[in-house]
């Protein structure tokens, strides 16, 4: 039989969300031995369960904080890959957004899954008491998702203004990051779309030089020798392939803990790259939810991907025939 | 195994040898520790190379489906990849079409760039193909700094050491136009057979010139050595014999077997090239696998152990020993890397196969022109900064003048409003042009912006795309316009071609301006008074200027320089030598051929002609010397016929606008196309018939051009052009018909 190629794509810190409660349990992972394992290094470390988490009612207090969110994301996104049947599919590349990324390296091999879990667990636990900047989310692309290059311009001129930072390149979107009061302002400044600019809760200024402290001690706590090479390529937040043979795992470590922390990261050149390098047959988007799915689609439709040109040439290929599939959606993983 | 089907053969030696340890000897022996690289270094240079390996056995595969256009490959030439790693991306690289390796290397430095999909489309020539739309496979890149060519003529290389020249030069100038680092250099790659190229020699010669003169052209010539051009073989030490002691370039030698030689030898290359500022002649010796294409049977030609010998030698089977040798892989790993860029590319191209392609006319002519360059133009210079410059002529500007006076006028005011202008050319600095045209440039501007060329047209040529490559606006001058012949393709298969094959990416912005044309008074001989601008009719996208006074001559030549500086436009400036002092038309000292210099903001549009008087018995549409004679004539015509006639002059003989032309005529049912060139090929011939068949009349039209001939020398020089006589006569026949 011929597999599929396909691309995994891991989900960042905001997936996890109200309509994904109980995401572990409704899929029957909790009594799977990753999860188990991973609620007891966290009963270890006195932190809430994630299955405990996974079953309450969501609480933004609880469940957003970056040293629950982003274990119990992880957890998902790890239970999604491990039931993905390999005699049918070939996994031929992974990436992630944001977070994403560290789940694509415990995913890819380059760390090992436990290992994987510390990482998130760290990363996401070191703003505990005090969280750097913040994060506000804001559209740059049309009613067709065509990226308008003017209103572009002017996020990007008025991002400069106040000091802010671009956080992430989010398909249609830009991510912004900075401190709260440059953000507060940019929030006055920016033109009401709807429900944005938005601001996000509990998210940090990831991926800018105010994280520069969260840089330094994740260099200075996290062991290096974590870092091998991977064994499926992965695809980072610029869009450079890691391959299993010629990585060198100290690049990995300085790229993973030092510059995407500090610097924009690209998740419309991941997607890009991972469409054109790989062409793979389906993209597949690791739950919890699928938030990310309109950003891979308004990429799709930046690339004019398989001729998708506008969010309607989208909505209809997915409805005959999903390109994208989102195992947060319960339709499209029975799919897989 | 085929004795035909080699790339079967070599992709499956590949594995086998692999696997059993069965590799070739090293020419060089050279051990990784000793030599501070990167063991992953080395590991993604041989990733590259595999992957264009594969590239190269896909097309195949897929040509023989009838999917793929293309099947020039890589293998053999691996070793470029080396390069890419080397020289970072900001150096410009002209590359030879085996270059794909060196493109999938240098990829890697932007992590967005996406090398094998769009190497895939262009393999298939698809209009998806970023780099051009699927006019040919071409190796380039914007982001990558590299300027795409078919490069199967040597006729990238004169260009290459104009941009290398150039780097340092817009660094002295400091312009706001410039584009390249100016640390930078230039790399340009090129085969053994291709070496033997006059444009090669041309610029080796050109590089040379500059270096010996202490002037700086850093650039890396790499001269990939596989022993054979198509099926002629190159002599083992033919390269090396003659590049080793060329005079102001350094010669090193490299294995082009050999990853650690090449990081070696090309970092010694890069050393001397980057901080001297001097020219580097690398030659990396190295074999072809899989014959010149996908169409050579290579056994027709070479005896089967001589290619069984090269195969046993493939670069790829030397990186796998020098991997496996110095702990980098091991042998399982290399062939799981193998075929797992193998299931890739594969999967890639097949994908690539069903992107669209050209389907019209229009759709390929789209990047004939490009003009995407949204520049617009630079102030206007101040009266007090123009007074200090022209000096002593400032005042005498506001008399009237002759042709070359005014051109010169106009020269200096170009270079004024656009500090990127260089004018450059034989004789045009301390003399000032065998015309003085250019006299007094030098010493107004200085040698940074007025120089002298060595006597090699291709090189002056070549040098202005190149120039134009890093933000310059070149005016070169070519001495005289039989003299172009000699550089003919620098213009037809460089120049015109790039914004083509780089979908409008790159331009070569540039009006050369070329002294022309017969009646010289007492002089004559072809060499000096060539008659035929036939070389210019069908070069799709160049403009051609013909003034026939002064006045519109500055107001055009303002106007070249616009369409260079804005739209990235290629235009030939034609000045007829005769008209330069021309200062008289119907009787001697009547100064009705001496004109005022136009006013700093007076410029004629593209396509714009002109007319003289609106008679509508006969129409003479003429240019150049033609005009000034059927002006001479046009009095007498009047008298003898008693009729008014009208005279346009068309100023601009590229795209002309027929309908407008045809609303000029009106009524008007006797045309005389008057043609100072040679009948056969002029572009009289060429509007005789577009007004044929653009009419609905029946239109007397005469083509009155030159005879077939080259231009005699002395008394007899005019006797096989019009001339006001012939002019007459023939406008007589057509108003008494």
């Amino acid at each position: 039989m011929i597999k599929k190629r396909i691309v995994l794509i891991c989900p960042g810190r905001g997936s996890y969300t109200r309509n994904t409660s109980n995401y572990l349990g409704h899929y029957g992972y909790n009594e799977k031995k990753h999860i188990k394992w991973i609620d007891n290094q966290r009963n270890k470390a006195d932190l809430p369960l994630i299955t405990e988490l996974d079953s309450q009612i969501f609480k933004a207090k609880s469940h957003m904080v970056g040293e629950n969110a982003s274990s119990l994301i992880y957890a998902c996104s790890l239970s999604d890959f491990l039931t993905i049947d390999t005699n049918k599919y070939e996994i031929v590349s992974i990436t992630g957004n944001s977070m994403g990324w560290y789940t694509a390296l415990s995913l890819s091999g380059a760390i090992t899954k436990e290992d994987g879990y510390f990482l998130i667990e760290k990363m996401g636990s070191m703003m505990k008491d005090v969280i750097i900047g913040g994060q506000m989310i804001y559209p740059i692309s049309d009613d067709h998702w065509r990226v308008d290059t003017k209103v572009n311009e002017m996020v990007l001129s008025e991002v400069k203004n106040v000091g802010a930072h671009v956080s992430i390149k989010l398909g249609g979107y830009l991510v912004i990051g900075g401190d709260k009061s440059a953000l507060d302002i940019l929030y006055k400044k920016l033109p009401n779309k709807g429900e944005y600019p938005l601001m996000l809760p509990y998210h940090a200024a990831f991926h800018t030089p105010l994280l520069e402290p969260i840089s330094r001690s994740a260099l200075q706590i996290i062991d290096p020798s974590i870092f091998k090479k991977p064994i499926i390529p992965i695809i980072d937040g610029r869009g450079k392939i890691w391959s299993p043979f010629s990585t060198n795992p100290l690049e990995l470590m300085d790229y993973t803990l030092n510059y995407q922390v500090l610097n924009p990261f690209d998740f419309t050149s991941s997607i890009t790259v991972a469409l054109k390098e790989f062409c793979p047959d389906l993209l597949v988007l690791l739950g919890p939810g699928n938030s990310l799915g309109g950003a891979v689609g308004q990429i799709m439709v930046k690339n004019r991907w398989l001729d998708i040109k506008s969010k309607k040439d989208f909505i209809d290929r997915q409805d005959a025939d999903p390109y994208i599939i989102s195992m947060g959606i319960r339709d499209q993983r029975s799919n897989l | 195994m085929s004795l035909f089907n080699r790339t079967e053969v070599i992709d499956q030696n590949f594995t086998r040898w692999v696997a059993s340890g069965e590799f070739p000897e090293a020419k060089t022996e050279l051990k990784l520790h000793q030599n501070q690289i990167n063991k992953t270094d080395l590991i993604s240079i041989f990733e590259s190379q595999v992957i264009s390996r594969h590239m190269d056995i896909t097309a195949r595969l897929l040509k023989d489906k009838g999917d793929c256009f293309y099947t020039i490959g890589s293998s053999g030439h691996e070793g470029n990849a080396v390069f890419g790693k080397i020289f970072p991306f900001k150096d410009m690289a002209f590359l030879h079409y085996r270059s794909a390796p060196f493109f999938l290397e240098r990829s890697k430095q932007l992590p967005h760039s996406t090398p094998i999909y769009d190497l895939a489309l262009s393999f298939m020539a698809s209009s998806d193909d970023p780099i051009s739309g699927g006019r040919h496979k071409v190796i380039g890149s914007g982001e990558l700094n590299i300027p795409p060519q078919t490069s199967t003529i040597a006729s990238h290389l004169p260009k290459a050491v104009g941009t290398a020249f150039s780097i340092d030069r817009a660094k002295d100038l400091n312009f706001s136009e410039s584009k390249l680092d100016n640390n930078s250099i230039v790399l340009c790659s090129f085969g053994d057979a291709s070496a033997n190229h006059a444009t090669a020699l041309s610029a080796f010669n050109t590089a040379s010139w500059i270096s010996t003169q202490g002037g700086h052209a850093p650039i890396i010539f790499i001269c990939e050595d596989n022993g054979t051009g198509i099926s002629v073989p190159t002599d083992e030490k033919w390269i090396e014999y003659n590049f080793s002691n060329y005079n102001g370039i350094k010669y090193i030698k490299t294995d082009g077997l050999h990853l650690i030689d090449l990081i070696i030898k090309s970092k010694e290359a890069e050393k001397i090239c980057r901080i001297n500022r001097l020219p580097v002649f690398l030659h990396m010796k190295t074999i072809r696998l899989m014959g010149h294409a996908g169409s050579d049977i290579e056994v027709g030609y070479r005896a089967i152990e001589e290619i069984e010998k090269d195969e046993r030698n493939d670069p790829l089977i030397h990186s796998a020993r020098i991997l496996v040798e110095n702990n980098c892989l091991s042998k399982d790993e290399i062939i799981a890397l193998y075929e797992e860029k193998r299931k890739q590319i594969c999967h890639v191209f097949n994908f690539a196969t069903s992107r669209p392609k050209l389907t019209t006319a229009k759709q390929v002519m789209s990047t004939i022109t490009a003009n995407k360059h949204y520049l617009s133009m630079n102030k206007y210079p101040s009266e007090d900064f123009r007074k200090t410059v022209f000096g002593k002529e400032f005042e005498r500007i506001k008399h009237p003048q002759h042709m070359a006076k005014l051109i010169n006028y106009g020269l200096t005011d170009i270079l004024l409003s656009y500090p990127n202008t260089v004018v450059f050319g034989e004789d045009v600095a301390q003399k000032g042009g065998v015309y003085n045209v250019t006299v007094d440039l030098h010493k107004q501007f200085g040698s940074r912006r007025v120089f002298n060329s060595p006597l090699d047209e291709t090189s002056i040529i070549g040098f202005g795309l190149g120039l134009g490559h890093n933000g310059f606006i070149p005016i070169p001058e070519i001495q005289f316009l039989a003299y172009l012949h000699n550089a003919e393709d620098q213009l037809r298969g460089e120049a015109a071609t790039l914004p083509f094959f780089s979908e409008g990416r790159f331009t070569n912005p540039m009006v050369l301006r070329i002294p022309g044309l017969a009646y010289q008074k007492g002089f004559g001989g072809h060499f000096h008074n060539d008659n035929s601008l036939t070389i210019f009719r069908d070069i799709p996208g160049l403009i051609l200027a013909v003034p026939s006074n002064g006045a519109d001559a500055v107001k055009m030549l303002r106007t070249a320089i616009r369409e260079a500086y804005e739209n990235g436009r290629l235009i030939v400036f034609i000045e007829p030598i005769a008209l330069y002092m021309t200062k008289d038309l119907h009787g001697e000292k009547d100064r009705k051929w001496v004109y005022k210099y136009p006013d700093l903001k007076e410029e004629i549009r593209l396509g714009e002609f002109k007319s003289y008087g609106n008679g509508r018995s006969l129409t003479i549409i003429t240019y150049g010397n033609g005009l000034y004679l059927s002006l001479k004539a046009k009095k007498e015509i009047e008298r003898k016929s008693q009729k008014k006639i009208k005279v346009i002059d068309l100023r601009w003989l590229s795209s002309i606008n027929i309908p407008k032309l045809m609303k000029s005529i009106g009524n008007c049912k006797n045309i005389l196309i008057v043609d100072e060139c040679r009948r056969t090929g002029c572009h009289g011939e060429g509007i005789y018939l577009q007004l044929n068949e653009a009419s609905n009349k029946n239109l007397n039209i005469i083509l009155h051009a030159a005879e077939d001939s080259f231009i005699p020398l002395g008394v007899s020089a005019t006797v096989t052009l019009p001339n006001k006589e012939s002019i007459i006569k023939s406008a007589m026949t057509l108003l008494n018909d």
